[in-house]
């Protein structure tokens, strides 16, 4: 059964004809949509590499009923940068190799991301970090060099670097 | 150009799951729900009839159609144990393990399949089940592969240097055992391809998480029946591999299924599968003994590591190879007089072995380091005492140990002691009572281990041969191709940085080709990246140098051994102002070779083409047979507290001191180092794969199979050092498996001294809070008992 949905995915608005039951996934990373830095694994919400921003909030894209996104703001990874400009969390990520092989870096930036925008002036401890990138996991870095990245980007934000 | 770091975070990576074919169909593979049964009958009818279904392979198809499984390594030569089971990528007649595949679904979407997936029927006479090794040794055990006298599928028996000798002059003889639960390396990209068969030219191109395409092409070929230059396999993004994506099987299937439907088809394994279905390794135990002098001199052991390998269904032999490395590892960096080492491996109902980051070079190391440590207790040592007395000194190399490999180079002692001193282990130590006194129990394990790295073995695919080609193109750009594909470990940053220095060129003007099945070798494995591949990188980037100079010298009418590489200009120091880029030399070269006065004998010889294919071989494994040519040096100490209330570990302080030779570049070294260690502090206190008595898998996604998340994981503190190999072309050693294998001797090392007071011996992993409560109150029993 098809049904139809507004969407706004990183600053585009799409009315979308979607299949009833498919996940926020599915419709990011599909034809219309191609969000390919939406990454599909476990498809039960473990492991975060589909993190995506739904009205500002991480979410895991695999647990969301497309239907319920319904009129909902969407942003991925690709969503952060300007033209071909790296957001300065990005160059933090790149600048600190917080990752390998790159497949749970989109999603754990995005997790990255809210973390520190929602975050003050007051400063961010590594178990702060940590927790908020709890449900993003990564097999190859051991997490160190994310937390320096994050670090490096709180400090860029810090410092007025920062959209 | 643009670097891999940033291609990849701007969502320009192309993994698997982002290939995409015009009329591309779907597969999905149907998993059996029992691990042994008679296949009684198959259904596809219903299946088939679901609209956009294409077809539905079964065993059927693939006894028709393929070959089967091509063997990979065959020492049945030796006079040991060693058996191969005769199969296809699909069984016809009897599933061996839960989720085997005996269907595969292709639709032309992934939902059309996945719903026709479910209505494939399959009717099942169960078998009975063999669980464990111990089980399948067991006479009357049932049997998985019927033409087989039983289970054993290897038995290995290894005599190095003077075994009897060693517990002839011993004072003392200790009993060790010890063991470790099966785990997983679970990357957290599961594994995918698409398959295209070109039905007018009969030829296969795949795209897809191949970690060693050259390898896979071979027998992707041979399951086909197809000649090898009709296959092209090609490596896309990987997101991780640590072994798990070197053997091909599933992917045979897929191949198969565009033959069958001439259609480009896609397949991409839900994690759950991989889990599954995928490489299972660890699953050891150790019996042995350990033969010492009263003043620590370490003489021998005689041990046997027993495996449970699952079944041999799928890579024929390249899992069982991993018994060789387990039992070869056992000497370490110690001096011994001799051993004696049997390695047994059983098949259970359970998914296959195969490689997975330390490939058994880890088990024998850990098992040693921890017999070390009971010899240091029972003779009132420090762990570090026992090992410094112990260790090869750094003027010995090169030094020719029992077990016939060669070590290359390192300051066995000058590590430990610089790990001691970066983790404070005195002053760790000196807490330790007054922590005891508020009811803390805080422990210091210290551990060390070489890692063998750089794998050729005779009698299996992993003969060593590596290629590796240069190309400066006509626009001064250049070109690598090598077999080692990037599946995270910097293999591109890594060959683009030896190249651009020996050329003296920008690191922006290399670049590192993706991975295909054209270059000869055998991939990133056996942390074989640093040594073979970046040594033939590196040989076919001075060969060409010698062409530039040459070229240029001609060019510049000047000395060639006055040329100067550096910036991406070369020059003559006597002429600094005249200066040729790469692109005017290359330009030259190719296209105006003949009146800008290249030397008539250059050109007869070709040698103005900027173009190196080469190849590289071990000099230690060509003289001496040395399974390995590097020999990465590592020492760890873990600082952890146990809660003895919930058996909970806590890690405060981790520090790794490491000597991987001339390092190519630190960030890259530091990352490898990181992540290894978390692995290894998974395996060590949280990852199992469980199976319950009826076979079945009961720890088969990331909320049961615990993998470390950024809260578990440690603080960790690297220390260099830098002794350079004589043996590859950098001077830098393979690294990339050494993490692991440290760190998870290393916690369980510090859970045991934690525990003292309770004097356990603490033998098994994942070390769970289960576990530790288990053995925290088994101890109380004895002590109550003893009082």
């Amino acid at each position: 059964m098809k049904m139809p949905i507004t969407l706004n995915v990183n600053n585009t608005t799409w009315n979308l004809d979607i299949d009833a039951n498919a996940t926020l996934l599915e419709v990011l990373r599909s034809d219309v949509l191609n969000q390919q830095s939406v990454h599909r694994s476990c498809e039960e919400g473990e492991c975060g590499a589909c993190t995506v921003l739904m009205d500002g909030q991480p979410v895991n894209s695999c647990l969301v009923m497309a239907a319920s996104a319904q009129g909902t703001t969407i942003i991925t990874s690709e969503g952060l940068m300007r033209g071909d400009e790296l957001h300065p969390l990005m160059k933090a990520f790149v600048a600190e190799l917080g990752l390998q092989c790159g497949f749970c870096t989109p999603g754990m930036v995005m997790s990255a991301y809210a973390l520190i925008n929602q975050w003050g002036d007051e400063e961010l401890s590594d178990m702060d970090i940590r927790k908020a990138i709890e449900g993003n996991l990564c097999r190859c870095t051991g997490y160190v060099n994310i937390i320096t990245s994050i670090r490096r980007a709180k400090e860029a934000k810090d410092a007025g670097n920062w959209w | 150009m643009e670097n891999r770091e940033t291609r990849l975070i701007s969502g320009k990576g192309q993994y698997a799951d982002d290939l995409d074919f015009p009329g591309m169909a779907h597969l999905v593979f149907v998993g059996s729900p029992h691990a042994h049964a008679v296949i009684k009958r198959l259904d596809v009818d219903k299946a088939l009839k679901v609209p956009g279904v294409l077809t539905v392979i079964t065993g059927e198809e693939m006894v028709k159609y393929t070959n089967p499984l091509p063997v990979q390594a065959n020492f049945k030569s030796k006079g040991w144990t060693w058996r191969l089971a005769n199969v296809y990528a699909m069984p016809k007649d009897k599933v061996r393990w839960y989720g085997e595949p005996v269907a595969a679904v292709v639709a032309e979407d992934e939902k059309t399949a996945r719903r026709a997936a479910d209505l494939v029927e399959v009717e099942y006479e169960l078998l009975a089940v063999t669980g464990n090794a111990l089980q399948a040794l067991e006479p009357d055990s049932p049997k998985l592969y019927d033409d087989w006298e039983d289970n054993k599928q290897v038995h290995l028996k290894f005599d190095f240097g003077d075994p009897d000798g060693a517990f002839a002059e011993a004072d003392q003889v200790m009993h060790i055992n010890s063991r470790e639960g099966r785990v997983t390396g679970l990357p957290i990209e599961g594994r995918g391809c698409v398959a295209h068969y070109n039905l007018k030219r009969d030829s296969l191109e795949m795209w897809g998480s191949f970690q060693t395409p050259y390898l896979a092409r071979h027998n992707i070929a041979a399951t086909l029946g197809m000649p090898e230059v009709k296959v092209k396999i090609n490596a896309v993004d990987i997101g991780g591999a640590f072994g798990l994506k070197i053997h091909s099987w599933k992917e045979n299937v897929v191949a198969l299924a565009s033959k069958l439907t001439g259609r480009h088809v896609k397949w991409f394994e839900p994690q759950k599968d991989f889990i599954v279905t995928g490489p299972h390794q660890r699953d050891v135990f150790w019996e042995g003994d350990v033969a010492f002098k009263n003043d620590g001199t370490l003489l021998g052991v005689k041990a046997t590591v027993t495996h449970d390998l699952g079944v041999e269904s799928t890579n024929k032999g390249i899992a069982a190879l991993s018994i060789f490395p387990a039992c070869s590892s056992v000497p370490n960096m110690y001096h011994w007089k001799g051993m004696h080492i049997e390695g047994v491996g059983a098949v259970t109902n359970k998914s296959f072995y195969c490689a997975y980051r330390g490939y058994g070079k880890d088990k024998g190391l850990k098992f040693i380091e921890h017999a070390l440590n009971q010899v240091a207790r029972k003779l009132g040592m420090t762990p570090e005492a026992i090992r410094l007395k112990n260790y090869i000194q750094p003027d010995e190399f090169p030094y020719h140990q029992i077990n016939n490999l060669v070590y290359d180079s390192g300051d066995y002692p000058g590590t430990l002691k610089k790990a001691l001193a970066m983790a404070d282990v005195d002053g760790f130590r000196a807490k330790k009572e007054s922590y005891l006194k508020e009811g803390k129990y805080l422990g210091i394990g210290v551990i060390s281990a070489i890692e063998p790295a750089g794998v050729a073995v005779p009698n299996c695919q992993m003969g060593g041969i590596t290629q590796a080609r240069v190309q400066i193109t006509p626009d001064g750009t250049i070109e690598v191709h090598s077999d080692r594909t990037e599946i995270g470990q910097g293999s591109e940053a890594s060959h683009a940085i030896i190249v651009s220095n020996i050329l003296g060129c920008n690191r922006e003007d290399v670049l590192v080709k993706p991975v295909t099945s054209d270059y000869i070798g055998q991939g990133p494995l056996s942390s074989r990246g640093a040594v073979y591949p970046a040594s033939a990188v590196a040989k076919a980037a001075k060969i060409i140098k010698k062409k530039v100079c040459q070229c240029a010298a001609a060019f510049l009418k000047v000395d060639e051994e006055s040329l100067v590489l550096e910036g991406g200009m070369i020059y003559s120091s006597d002429n600094p102002d005249e200066k040729l880029t790469y692109r005017q030399l290359a330009e030259k070269a190719y296209f105006f070779p003949g009146p800008r006065g290249l030397p008539p004998e250059m050109l007869k010889k070709h040698d103005h083409l900027l173009d190196v294919t080469t190849t590289w071989y071990s000099p230690t494994t060509a003289d001496s047979g040395s399974s390995y040519t590097s020999f990465c040096v590592a020492a760890d100490v873990a600082v952890v507290e146990v809660d003895i209330d919930t058996g909970v570990t806590k890690i405060i302080k981790y520090v790794h001191v490491h000597d991987a030779g001339t390092i190519i570049d630190k960030q890259i070294v530091d990352g490898q180092i990181h992540g290894g260690i978390v692995q290894g502090i998974g395996e060590a206190l949280y990852e199992r794969l469980d199976y319950n008595d009826k076979g079945q898998l009961m720890t088969s996604s990331f909320s049961t199979y615990l993998i470390p998340t950024a809260v578990e994981a440690p603080d960790i503190e690297v220390g260099h050092m830098e002794t350079p190999s004589p043996f590859t072309e950098t001077g830098s050693k393979g690294m990339g498996e050494s993490p692991i294998i440290g760190s998870k001797a290393v916690i369980l090392a510090a859970i045991e001294d934690a525990l003292t007071p309770f004097n356990i011996e603490v033998n098994e992993s994942p070390a769970t809070p289960e576990l530790v409560r288990s053995w925290i109150v088994a101890a109380r029993k004895r002590q109550e008992k003893a009082k």
